[in-house]
């Protein structure tokens, strides 16, 4: 760091909301952890001090010409110099602010949601430590520093996953997702490593740089572009390491909020964005890409079709979305998939926001339930979530919606349609999805509405428990209505956000609406999803059984995940534990230390074969004595 | 510096001897006295040993705070001690994990005064080795190191503990069965009639087939004592017998004297050996570090969970001496020093558990976390440190040597890389199955670590956390050694 | 007959008769004697080689009286050996001392 970094105000905001919530961590887990509300104030404080930080950056270099860029020493290893630094252009900017309003606002929410609960501290401490990596790696100048924070980002939400620890569950699902992540970062890492080697050179300015190609032959930069995409496969939870991410709803909703919209699985998708020249340099590489992210896309909604689990749907529409977001970025449209990522962290943390709180009211996850129990009383989130399931479905005028023609706009530019085709029945089935869920909570089926009314004195009960903990339950609140505002206003900032970030890379094309018909076909098949659900599950009498439910092995094939589970299961019990392991550990025990014990023996044996020499009878050692003696003597004279 | 002339490394050695010595006079029975006593003399040791870290002067480089004497004239045996980049870390490793060890051991009820007078005897030789520039005296320290072992072992240890100590001893006198000789063949053959390391390292000493010879000898000889695959198989035998501390300096401190040896000796040595036989050392880390984490996968017991991680720890190290790189070495001797932190830290959160709950079977551990969530979370940590997680230590490490791996050997490096999701897998299990679940009932009543018991602990995790924060503290000092020896090279 | 090898062959026969008892013998005793014949056997060649090939006419003799003074002083301590194995043992058959057999 240069020695005037004090006077420098941007360089100090970048340093102060980067590192705040580390020192933070640091104290929470030290000094205060016995003490939570202490804790969760320091934590609180500094994520604020970071939002102030974000934002006085964002609008400060809202104009910005050149990217600024400090590095200081980190390491030097011989000719490797790693530096660590901060990178601040429009894209850094962006997801620096997003992940600044995103974490606050769920620490927040957090306050009421997690009140009471006995890791409190340790919460706060892990969402710290979240904001801190997802910060700095949002501002990492080098992949290498990318690379770190990208690590840690994995590690903080194993930690937070994972955070009922006794539910064996929880703690499965923690493992299952830092397990699943490290397998894309190791191809990440390689990826990295192919770069290093061959550019030299990890700088993400330098990366994006037309030099690569210059330094590096094609086949090359489509290896090293695959391997790269690993990470962007595992955190972002495409095809084929889906998995992970609907288990990971074990943890506390608000961390579950976290990470959909801002932080860990965003961060796949953001550095796709991060290096998108990098990319857009091997046409093959974006092309498997883009097929990835409609796998994604196409799987996840048919998943989230049949789960009864409300964080569930969520967690598939994310996964759906990141393949949304992916397949706009590999159409080339960089600008389609940063607003995407937007927009999507907006309203998906406003849908976790609002599950939390139907969670935390009724304890349960299943919709059906919560409809039972009268869940659209809950004014509040039933109003947001549901502004937030008709962003996702792409609802004319809502943020949702604009990002979503931008990136249907550059599919439509695609030679091959079948991608503008998989694109508008994803977005079909998103329709159907969120609207299914919201019209299960709200028009619950009539037998069940008697259930309900027998059940009106325990929700009055319910009411007295939300008037007890009125003001928790405004702290939940607040940030829904905030995140609301964002979603319903955010769309209209799309000139300018297009403005802000694409003004700086003219390079990179983007899609453009030159397809007048492709928005009212985009809106028709949403609002025709939208009536299919209202069809099956809203309209009076419905029978509350989705077409796919209806046949018995789609169903199966769906709630199942498309037995990816099952596979990746057996491939661990068969290959890893079953071959490797076990034929590994036999090796060890039975020819390296039984090779080694029978060395053993064999000397043991040895002694025992020789000591019968010595048969205590004296006359027979004088003899050999003797004879030896003599043929020394023979030898000797002769 | 007034200090200039001031003997400190041997100063480091005779607080050891000395304290040893005290130890041997006091009565049997006043137990307090005698942790007191080794308290102090492992803290000058640790004080001393982090003075000479941070006053190495970096921008001169070269050896350091030198003692040479002559011994025996006759054989060209010096008392030659001094400080470089490559030992610096590891003294200051050992400083540390003798300090932490014997304050670990601050239950120890049963034959204290032995106890800690051959663990000073032990932790001498340990300091002789890392210092002395003499190959006789390398070779001396070395055995005094190995000696205690079997007594500690022996005497205070657990499960089939004379099956453990024996198989230790054995392997590793076959080690110096093997340096010996080697040592011997370099002393004739060089015409110097010297054992002075310094004197032997001048190019043109030994033949190139003299350099291979006496490098694969002292290789193996040294690698069994650093766990090269395959003859790592006393060390998680002797590891699950040891007691905490023993386990601790055991892995911690006791396998680096094998790779360092192979550093100090083999390679400083015989240069063009080392280049000769580098697909071979590489060929055995990248096993070591592939076998260990998938046998570490299957095992139920606690301390031979982190047995098996060291091994692949260890080959890592050896991959990185294999690379014939700077940053091959740099990570090295790096992920040596953090390697013994980890793994210090490791065991002493496990011996804690053992101590309390008297198993350290996982399945029947389980929702510790609960019941002591301090013990736990120093493990967790340590685990953490253990998979590569960054900004702790070991990342550092491992990521130098897979860097200089990847690029020297690209499908060997691959594999090691790999072998990274193996052992997060198997560390993770290990945490979920002891830690995580269900509050257990029957270590319900157990107390978590008080806060004395907790320092040793803390300290170690410090020194994880401020090395992975701030790695060139330790890096600037190893490249001022490795950067001229990789150059210098022929 | 009067000759040096007259009485080294007699010196050699009494040697091999004693090495033959010393094998030979199972009771200690014997062996004893067998021991004594030997060291016989060794002052009959010193005097032999002092009265034919020596100038200086004491050494054979003086060694050959050492030796009588060893013989007397090894039976002492022989025969005390005997006594105690013969105490522990309740023999003094050499076969029944076995106890370092391996």
């Amino acid at each position: 760091m240069t020695s005037s970094w004090f006077q420098d105000p941007t360089l100090l905001a970048a340093m102060l909301g980067a590192l705040l919530p580390f020192v933070s961590f640091v104290l929470i887990m030290v000094f205060t952890r016995p003490y939570p509300k202490v804790s969760a104030a320091i934590s609180v404080a500094s994520i604020s001090v970071s939002l102030v930080c974000a934002i006085f950056l964002l609008s400060s270099h809202w104009h910005l010409e050149h990217p600024i860029q400090y590095a200081g020493k980190w390491l030097i290893s011989g000719e490797m110099y790693i530096p660590f630094g901060f990178l601040l252009d429009e894209l850094s900017l962006l997801m620096l602010t997003i992940v600044a309003v995103i974490s606050f606002l769920v620490q927040v929410y957090s306050l009421g949601y997690m009140a009471g609960d006995p890791g409190f501290a340790r919460y706060y401490a892990f969402q710290s430590l979240f904001a801190w990596a997802m910060m700095t790696m949002s501002i990492a100048p080098t992949m290498l520093q990318f690379y770190i924070f990208w690590e840690l980002v994995g590690l903080a939400s194993y930690l937070l996953i994972g955070f009922y620890y006794e539910k064996f569950s929880a703690s499965e699902a923690g493992k299952k997702a830092f397990v699943m992540t490290r397998a894309g970062d190791i191809a990440f890492f390689l990826g990295l490593l192919l770069v290093l080697l061959n550019f030299g050179n990890l700088n993400v300015l330098d990366m994006n740089s037309v030099d690569v190609t210059a330094r590096m032959s094609p086949g090359l930069i489509t290896l090293s572009a695959l391997l790269v995409f690993g990470g962007v496969i595992g955190k972002s939870a495409q095809f084929p390491l889906i998995t992970w991410l609907p288990d990971a709803m074990e943890g506390p909703t608000p961390v579950s909020a976290l990470l959909h919209s801002a932080t860990m699985v965003a961060a796949g998708v953001y550095m796709f964005a991060r290096i998108f020249p990098f990319y857009s340099n091997s046409a093959s590489a974006m092309a498997v890409f883009l097929a990835i992210g409609t796998i994604t896309m196409l799987l996840a909604s048919t998943m989230a079709m049949v789960t009864r689990d409300i964080k569930q749907v969520w967690a598939y529409s994310t996964v759906s979305q990141l393949g949304f977001m992916v397949m706009g970025l590999a159409a080339g449209s960089y600008f389609a998939g940063v607003f995407h990522l937007t927009t999507h962290a907006g309203f998906k943390a406003l849908l976790f926001l609002c599950s939390g709180v139907f969670i935390h009211e009724y304890e349960t996850n299943d919709m059906f339930e919560m409809g039972r129990q009268g869940g659209r009383g809950l004014k509040i989130p039933m109003v947001c979530m549901t502004i937030a399931a008709a962003a996702l479905s792409g609802i004319p005028f809502l943020s949702g919606y604009f990002s979503k023609e931008a990136i249907m706009g550059a599919l439509a530019n695609m030679h091959n349609p079948i991608w503008l085709v998989a694109g508008l029945l994803g977005a079909f089935l998103t329709a159907y999805y969120s609207f299914r869920l919201i019209f299960i909570i709200l028009f619950p089926s009539k037998i069940e509405k008697v259930h309900h009314a027998e059940h009106g004195g325990h929700a009055s009960g319910h009411g007295h428990d939300a008037h007890h903990h009125a003001g928790l339950y405004w702290v939940m609140a607040w940030p829904l209505i905030i995140l609301a505002t964002v979603t319903v206003v955010l769309g209209f900032f799309q000139t300018p956000l297009e403005n802000f970030l694409v003004g700086g890379h003219h390079g990179s094309g983007h899609g453009g609406g030159h397809h007048a018909w492709l928005p009212w076909v985009a809106v028709g098949l949403a609002v025709s999803g939208i009536g299919l659900a209202f069809l099956e599950f809203g309209r009076k009498g419905a029978s509350q059984v989705g077409f796919v439910e209806r046949v018995e092995p789609v169903r199966a094939l769906f709630a199942e995940r498309w037995y990816m589970d099952h596979f990746y299961r057996l491939f661990l019990d068969y290959v890893i534990y079953g071959i490797f392991s076990n034929l590994f550990t036999r090796n060890d025990r039975r020819v390296i230390d039984g090779g080694i014990d029978g060395i053993c023996r064999a000397t043991v044996g040895g002694g025992w074969l020789l000591s019968f020499l010595q048969s205590g009878m004296l006359q027979y050692n004088l003899m050999v004595m003797f004879a030896v003696l003599a043929l020394v003597a023979l030898y000797f004279f002769f | 510096m007034e200090f200039a002339n001031f003997p400190f490394l041997s100063a480091i050695l005779l607080s050891c001897v000395v304290g040893l010595l005290v130890i041997l006079f006091i009565p049997e029975d006043r137990k307090m006295l005698i942790k007191w006593v080794s308290l102090i003399f492992s803290g000058i040791t640790m004080v001393l040993s982090i003075y000479l870290f941070f006053a190495y002067d970096k921008s001169q480089g070269g050896l350091q705070f030198v003692e040479k004497v002559l011994w025996v004239e006759s054989m060209g045996i010096y008392y030659f001690n001094a400080a470089d980049g490559f030992n610096l870390p590891m003294l200051l490793l050992t400083g540390i994990v003798l300090f932490t060890g014997t304050l670990t051991m601050w239950e120890l009820e049963n034959r204290v005064k032995e106890f800690f007078a051959l663990t000073f005897l032990l932790v001498a030789g340990v300091f002789g080795v890392f210092m002395s520039m003499d190959l006789f005296f390398i070779f001396v320290w070395y055995d005094v190191s190995l000696f205690p072992m079997y007594p500690l072992i022996a005497i205070w240890g657990s499960t089939r503990k004379e099956y453990g100590a024996m198989k230790l001893t054995l392997y590793l006198l076959a080690g110096s069965a093997l340096i010996l000789p080697g040592i011997i063949y370099l002393f004739v053959n060089s015409g110097l009639n010297t054992f002075d390391v310094v004197a032997l390292m001048q190019p043109g000493t030994f033949t190139p087939f003299q350099q291979k010879f006496a490098f694969i000898l002292l290789y193996l000889g040294f690698g069994i004592l650093a766990g090269v695959w395959p003859f790592h198989t006393w060390s998680p035998v002797g590891h699950v017998a040891a007691p905490t501390s023993v386990s601790m300096i055991h892995a911690g401190v006791l396998m680096k004297l094998g790779a360092f040896g192979v550093l100090r000796v083999a390679i400083f040595l015989c240069p063009e050996g080392w280049q000769y036989w580098a697909q071979l050392m590489a060929v055995l880390a990248t096993c070591g570090i592939v076998y260990g984490a998938f046998v570490g996968l299957a095992q139920t017991d606690l301390k031979y969970v982190i047995g098996y991680s060291s091994v692949s720890h260890m080959g890592i190290v050896g991959l990185g001496l294999a690379t014939v790189t700077v940053d091959g070495l740099n990570g090295a001797v790096f992920q040596m020093f953090a390697h013994g932190v980890m793994t210090a830290l490791l065991f002493s959160s496990v011996g804690y558990i053992y101590d309390r709950t008297h198993t350290k079977m996982i399945p029947e551990l389980g929702g510790l976390s609960r019941t002591m969530p301090i013990a736990s979370g120093y493990f967790i940590l340590a685990a953490l440190a253990g998979i590569g997680v960054p900004c702790l230590a070991s990342f550092w490490a491992e990521l130098l040597v897979f860097i200089s791996a990847f690029k020297t050997y690209p499908i060997r490096g691959a594999l090691a890389i790999f072998a990274l999701v193996v052992g997060a897998l198997f560390m993770l299990r290990v945490v979920q199955r002891t830690f995580y679940g269900e509050k257990n009932e029957k270590f319900a009543h157990i107390p978590d670590v008080p806060f004395g018991l907790g320092i040793p602990r803390m300290i170690l995790v410090a020194v994880i956390v401020l090395f992975g924060l701030f790695p060139s503290v330790m890096l600037d000092v190893i490249q001022v050694a490795s950067i001229p020896f990789i150059s210098g090279l022929p | 007959m009067n000759s040096l090898y007259t009485y080294l062959f007699i010196a050699a026969l009494l040697f091999s008769l004693g090495i033959f008892g010393v094998f030979q013998r199972r009771s200690l005793i014997g062996m004893l004697i067998a021991i004594e014949l030997m060291l016989n056997a060794a002052s009959i060649n010193f005097m032999a080689f002092n009265r034919f090939l020596a100038p200086d006419p004491i050494v054979g003799q003086i060694y050959a009286l050492f030796i009588m003074g060893i013989a007397a002083a090894e039976a002492a301590i022989a025969l005390s050996i005997i006594v105690a194995v013969f105490r522990r043992l309740r023999s003094i058959n050499i076969e029944r001392a076995q106890e370092l057999r391996g």
